[in-house]
């Protein structure tokens, strides 16, 4: 019996109903274990002028080290791409919260009352906070990127596609940034070794950028570093590179002691001083005929990366490949620029801009079907990428987008949502009532798979088979809820044909498998699948070649004959020798392959075929596959309130064949649900010196269980043309989410049916504020009998960076 | 009177000192070693340190009134403190595997995909542990819970991975004719017999020599009141939902406490001559059961008031001394006029509610007073009431505009009205011109409309986290049209 393809639970599904599966902060003190605690920045921008308090902090009974940039014994900085980042600040202040000062103690209460004693001098600058702001103090990180489609080169020729266009709409789209609020904030645990190594164990998706950030700011090679990570309550990103300040905290005062040290971060202190899903501005313009058919589109984007570069040029390369979506766009540029503001460096967060590029061309979709008085499905149809139409499936980067079933999943989703005849009762309700309006919209998702960096694409896994039948799997793929090391467990024990329960994922660690790319870009189990089977693949022929002669029978006529061994159903046999007793089972088989001096135990690596791409000119493919799908979603407006209420949601998609059905669905229902909180209540509102104010769950609304749509529909649908990647299975982590985008469009389709043609900018998320203060402005027409309500000066953008200075508590 | 906190921990007595006492009881289940294996509690996790997510997530078992049985409800350890559960029995999520494998419940998570990275997941496992207790405890027949009560029996708990749906799914797969009850986990005759004992006796653990702090657990209003006298700089603590969260951000420090939420002659509930009198101890859980039927519109706003978690610990009298601009609570009680009985060792005096309130977090309460109970006047029929809480998100949110009216209806003209408003000042308010425009005139839209731009032009809201003051304004102004609409809709009066 395969195991691929069953629905089996989560691997530590006991472990977490049982509060037994352990997280950094659950694990065991160790012994003479410290407290790390740190002074941040008071200020977003500034200079430090001098350290006060720095002795008296270190007299503090029970403190045993105060630390600073100084006691850093490398280069004192960082960056997954620019090495930008200080790990402690030397002089220049960039963002509030920004380390400072690192404190070890014995017990928490010194740490705390050291860290009091310590007083910050600054000289404090105006911070640059908002795009607007960064722009126009050219205040930028990385190049101006551009992306212009195969023919759009030429600067009249792109214009005359404008020119010649029935129609042409032109705007400016805003969407904000978003909290990971991973449960289990940033932390780690450090524990000093011989001969000046350390052992990091971290709440990481990147242990080997952990161990090589590490190395280099304690000045050790590589080697005196292990990183390791059982599990992760949660990354979503957040983890892929923030979680090595916290571990190179924990490393100095380890290093500096002798002590283990571990430090957790508050949430309050997590929120302020973690970096986010980018904030974005898009300036658009789109060029279409009568019919909706899109001819020439432009796109510049301009995102807020905060401080440090962190991965905001990556994630800014994602946003402009993903800026056509799921359409057939045949003139196409778009733009980009990262800006440098004294946030914290907002970094990577499911999807990785991928969200961003969506929602802006969504936006424009639901623009231009409003312009024509057409339903949005209809504009949306009219654009979608044709299989093997030419001339409909070359993207604007060149790459052509084969082997996918949009037009299915369109034809499948209206049908089974009944969109058609919602869409009527819609219009009747909206004619009917004063006091709410509904909106319904169906929007697509088509999601590159492969890091765009070509050389994260590979990853390495290490297969041990023990003389009793049993399995233990390393990669350097991590744990965070996701699902990837039950997959794992599926996939080798199906190669080995056993059950799941003799396969074994133990701890990533950078000790067992070196240099590998961080859990992320939805492709932990593409790469790491296919690298166990690589090692798998190694042991079995080696099993083969050995059952071949063990097994091979003079006497029935059978040679030696590596083809016909089979390893399957806890057996290895030759397929020819239809005799029970001349099959072994496997462990046993094993214990005597093992007396034999037989290797049984493999490493694997692969690296992904077939991707490649030029940053300079913006072309390639930089994608493996695309993943696909769409979501109808239904909302329900209160006109006098803004208050909204998700009331239907109906997913389909295309994921491959599963691997397990049952982790696949909860990555779709848990990424939309995510993408549904970006778009409606999760807010990150900054005071004006640049403070976040929301900053624990209190202020910081991500989706409650009464949120979920009173009627929810998941479905997957077939495609028999997708014939690569590890069990011809599809990556799932983040394509989702950005179907939460149908629920924004629904209610911005709302609004649009209040706003009788009027047209409008709807900023993201679409809060109940957003909402109220933008039908407000509309002046909702059937307000009855001289009852108009007063258009006061609302700010016009919900979604801007800070609310600015009325934003104060 | 004892001189010490005893609390059992799944099933184990414990009995604790000032230092424990004061420690929020996911610190103590996490950082202390229990017995009998000298375990730390980590199951219990912490995620948000404010009470919002749920992750803390533990039951507190009490005695019932008759003693003759200990009824668990859901709370959130990282806001309440090790000295509210003196005399209760903490059930962990470690407590579960007295079932000698995983419970009904459990393996309903683990069958339905009902844990990702599995950081919210004992939260979950215990808050629907607790709506199971629930139902064993009022006998209910029914085999499984039912979708609407397990959104709201579960939005005190949050998870960042799933989407819900599939926990949903555990929930509905939940058979509570099978679901094992805390009583069958534990050997409880000897605990509970333990537990009446110590909700009989007062706590009083005294300032010494060197360390002032104190924490008193009176039993009794008698005992309660002299504590306040003998501790004037203590502070009052009821259900500590809010001044947990001020503690986990370093802006409470406990030094002498008093709890007065297990003080019997303050948890009295009930309806006398026309009027709901609440004991000021009464938990919002309990005023919730009470007026379900009689005030629908309460219990619409109590369903969102807090989470279960909260409701299960928070107080009437805590709530309405911790005299915040959006308490959920207040608004009706203005409009109905409610009013405060305080008690002190000097006497008792009554306080219309709206005098209570002096400004920004002020209160008419002398530092030798409690408020003792809180007497209602019930609505007549021909009244009217709508109430609002206008939050971020609907469930498990603190509000950014509140608003009650109270409109006496003649036919369809309004003979008196009452309105108050919270969040768009200092105190919640009660809005005279605007009552007063509203007064003798037709139950219209025009009407409301009219007084709805006047009350906008009485408020001077500010501009924070939960919302601007353009929007807090037009929210305001908005309330009185939709007031409109939602009571033509249920009185049958034409929309024009």
């Amino acid at each position: 019996m395969p195991e691929v393809g069953n629905a089996i639970p989560h691997e530590s599904a006991a472990g977490h109903v049982t509060g037994t599966a352990a997280y950094l902060d659950d694990l065991p003190r160790r012994e003479r274990e410290l407290c790390v605690v740190f002074v941040g920045s008071p200020v977003a921008a500034g200079r430090l002028k001098q350290i006060k308090g720095l002795d008296a902090a270190k007299a503090t009974p029970g403190v045993r080290c105060v630390l600073t940039h100084k006691d850093l014994r490398g280069p004192n900085n960082f960056g997954p791409i620019l090495s930008d980042e200080p790990f402690l600040v030397e002089d220049e202040l960039s963002y509030i919260g920004q380390p400072v000062v690192v404190i070890g103690a014995d017990t928490s209460e010194a740490a705390v009352e050291a860290r009091g004693l310590i007083e910050l001098v600054c000289r404090e600058a105006k911070p640059i906070l908002t795009i607007d702001e960064a722009i126009a103090r050219e205040s930028f990180i990385g190049p101006h990127r551009h992306m212009f489609s195969p023919g759009s080169e030429d600067d009249q020729l792109f214009q005359a596609a404008f020119d010649k266009a029935p129609h042409t709409i032109a705007g400016r789209f805003r969407s904000n940034g978003q909290e990971q609020f991973y449960f289990e904030t940033q932390a780690a645990l450090a524990e000093p070794c011989e001969e000046g190594a350390v052992r990091v164990i971290s709440s990481t998706q990147n242990p080997t950028e952990t161990q090589v950030v590490v190395a280099e700011a304690l000045g050790l090679g590589m080697h005196q570093v292990v990183c390791e990570c059982p599990r992760m309550g949660g990354g979503f990103g957040g983890k892929e590179t923030q979680s090595a300040l916290t571990a190179v905290m924990v490393s100095m005062v380890a290093t500096t002691t002798g002590r283990p040290a571990r430090l957790v971060l508050s949430r309050a202190v997590d929120m302020a001083i973690t970096g986010k899903r980018h904030q974005y501005q898009c300036d658009y313009r789109i060029g279409f005929d009568a019919a909706g058919r899109i001819l020439a589109a432009e796109f510049a984007f301009h995102s807020n990366g905060g401080a440090f570069a962190d991965l905001s040029t990556a994630v800014l390369e994602r946003t402009m490949l993903h800026a056509d979506n799921a359409y057939s766009i045949p003139v196409m540029r778009v733009t980009g620029q990262v800006c440098r503001t004294n946030l914290p460096p907002n970094t990577a967060f499911r999807g990785f801009g991928g969200p961003q590029g969506i929602a802006a061309i969504e936006n424009g979709i639901e623009q231009v079907a409003a312009q024509l008085g057409i339903d949005p499905l209809t504009v949306r149809k009219a654009n979608l990428y044709q299989d093997g139409v030419a001339g409909r499936q070359q993207t604007h980067y060149g790459q052509i987008v084969r082997d996918h079933v949009l037009d299915e999943i369109f034809e499948q989703l209206a049908e089974s949502s009944q969109y058609e005849r919602r869409r009527g009762d819609i219009e009747k309700f909206n004619a009917s009532s004063a006091t709410q309006a509904k909106g319904i919209a169906l929007s697509p998702v088509k999601f590159g798979i492969s890091f765009t960096t070509k050389f994260l694409n590979q990853a390495n896994a290490l297969v041990n088979v023990y003389t009793d039948g049993t399995v233990q799997v390393s990669t350097g793929g991590t744990e965070m809820g996701q699902g990837l090391n039950t997959k794992l467990k599926q996939i080798v024990a199906d190669e080995f044909g056993l059950s799941v329960d003799r396969v074994r994922l133990m701890t990533t660690s950078t000790e067992k498998n070196n240099n590998t790319s961080p859990t992320a870009a939805s492709a932990g189990a593409d790469l790491n699948g296919a690298a166990a089977v690589n090692a798998c693949k190694k042991i079995k022929r080696r099993i083969r070649e050995y059952a071949a002669t063990l097994l091979a029978n003079v006497e029935k006529g059978f040679v030696a004959s590596p083809e016909h061994i089979r390893i399957e159903g806890g057996m290895v046999f030759d397929d020819r020798d239809l005799d029970p007793r001349a099959r072994l089972e496997f462990g046993e088989f094993c214990g005597i392959a093992r007396r034999d001096r037989i290797d049984l135990g493999a490493r694997g690596f692969f690296a992904t075929p077939g991707v490649d791409y030029n940053r300079e000119t913006g072309r390639g493919n930089p994608f493996f596959y695309y993943t696909t799908g769409a979501a109808v979603a239904e909302v329900t407006i209160d006109r006098l309130t803004g208050e909204l209420v998700f009331d239907r949601a109906d997913l389909l998609m295309d994921v491959g064949k599963m691997i397990n059905p049952g982790i696949d669905r909860g990555q779709v229902i848990g990424g939309f649900m995510q993408g549904v909180g970006w778009v409606t209540n999760e807010e990150l509102l900054f005071d004006d010196s640049g403070r976040l104010l929301s900053t624990g769950p209190t202020t910081y609304k991500i989706p409650n269980i009464t949120d979920l749509p009173g009627t929810f529909h998941v479905d997957f649908i077939a495609n028999t043309k997708h014939v690569k990647n590890v069990r011809l299975s599809k990556a799932v982590g983040e394509p989702p989410l950005m179907l939460g985008l149908a629920v924004w469009l629904a209610a911005r389709d709302a609004v649009a049916a209040v706003a009788g043609g009027k047209p409008f900018e709807l900023a993201l998320p679409a809060t109940g504020e957003e909402l109220l203060m933008t039908l407000t402005k509309l002046s909702v027409p059937s307000e009855p009998r001289g009852t108009k309500p007063s258009v006061n000066g609302a700010p016009t953008n919900g979604a801007g960076a800070s609310k600015s200075a009325a934003r104060r508590r | 009177m004892r001189d010490s906190i005893v609390l059992y921990v799944n099933g184990t007595r414990r009995e604790v000192g000032v230092d424990a006492a004061l420690q929020t009881l996911s610190d103590y289940l996490r950082l202390c070693y229990h017995p009998p294996d000298d375990e730390r509690l980590t199951g219990t996790k912490i995620a948000c340190s404010e009470g919002d997510c749920g992750a803390c997530t533990v039951l507190m078992g009490t005695p019932n009134e008759s003693g003759t049985s200990i009824e668990y409800q859901s709370v959130d350890s990282c806001i309440a403190f090790v000295f509210q559960m003196d005399g209760c029995h903490v059930v962990t999520v470690e407590g579960l595997r007295n079932a000698g494998g995983l419970t009904g419940i459990q393996q309903a998570m683990v069958d339905c995909h009902g844990s990702q990275c599995g950081f919210c997941t004992p939260g979950f496992v215990m808050a629907m542990h607790s709506m199971v207790e629930e139902h064993h405890q009022q006998g209910s027949q029914a085999s499984h819970l039912e979708e609407d009560e397990i959104r709201l029996g579960l939005s005190g708990n949050l998870c960042r991975c799933t989407g819900y749906l599939q926990i949903l799914q555990a929930a509905t797969a939940v058979d509570l004719k099978t679901a094992v009850a805390m009583e069958q986990l534990f050997e409880s005759q000897a605990m509970l017999e333990e537990l009446v004992r110590l909700s009989r006796s007062s706590v009083c653990i005294k300032p010494t020599k060197g360390d002032p702090r104190a924490v008193a657990v009176p039993r009794s209003l008698p005992d309660l009141l002299q504590f306040r006298t003998d501790y004037p700089n203590a502070r009052l603590v009821a259900g500590a939902t809010d001044v947990g969260v001020q503690y986990n951000h370093g802006r409470y420090e406990p030094q002498q406490v008093i709890a007065t939420s297990k003080v019997p002659e303050m948890q009295t509930l009930g309806i006398e001559d026309g009027e709901l009198v609440c004991g000021g101890a009464a938990t919002w859980s309990e005023v919730d059961k009470v007026i379900a039927d009689r005030l629908p519109e309460l219990h619409q706003v109590l369903l969102r008031f807090g989470s279960p978690q909260v409701r299960h610990l928070g107080t009437i009298a805590g709530n309405l001394a911790n005299a915040s601009p959006i308490a959920d609570s207040i608004p009706f009680l203005f409009v109905a006029e409610s009013s405060l009985i305080l008690a002190s060792r000097r006497g008792r005096r009554e306080v219309p509610i709206c005098d209570f309130y002096q400004g920004y977090k002020q209160v008419d309460l002398a530092g030798d007073e409690v408020i003792e109970s809180v007497r209602t006047p019930l609505p007549p029929g021909e009244v009217a009431i709508k109430l609002y809480k206008i939050s971020k998100r609907r469930d498990m949110d603190i509000s950014t505009v509140t608003a009650a009216f109270w409109l006496e209806l003649d036919g369809e003209q309004i003979t008196e009205a009452r309105v108050a408003v919270g969040g768009v000042g200092p105190t919640v308010v009660r809005l005279p011109q605007a009552e007063d425009s509203l007064a003798g005139k037709p139950l219209a839209l025009a009407t409301l409309a009219q007084a709805g731009r006047i009350a906008r032009g009485l408020v001077q809201p500010i501009s924070d986290v939960r919302g601007s003051a353009d929007y807090r304004s037009q929210l305001i102004e908005n309330l009185f049209a939709k007031c409109y609409y939602d009571l033509s809709s249920t009185l049958s009066v034409p929309v024009s």
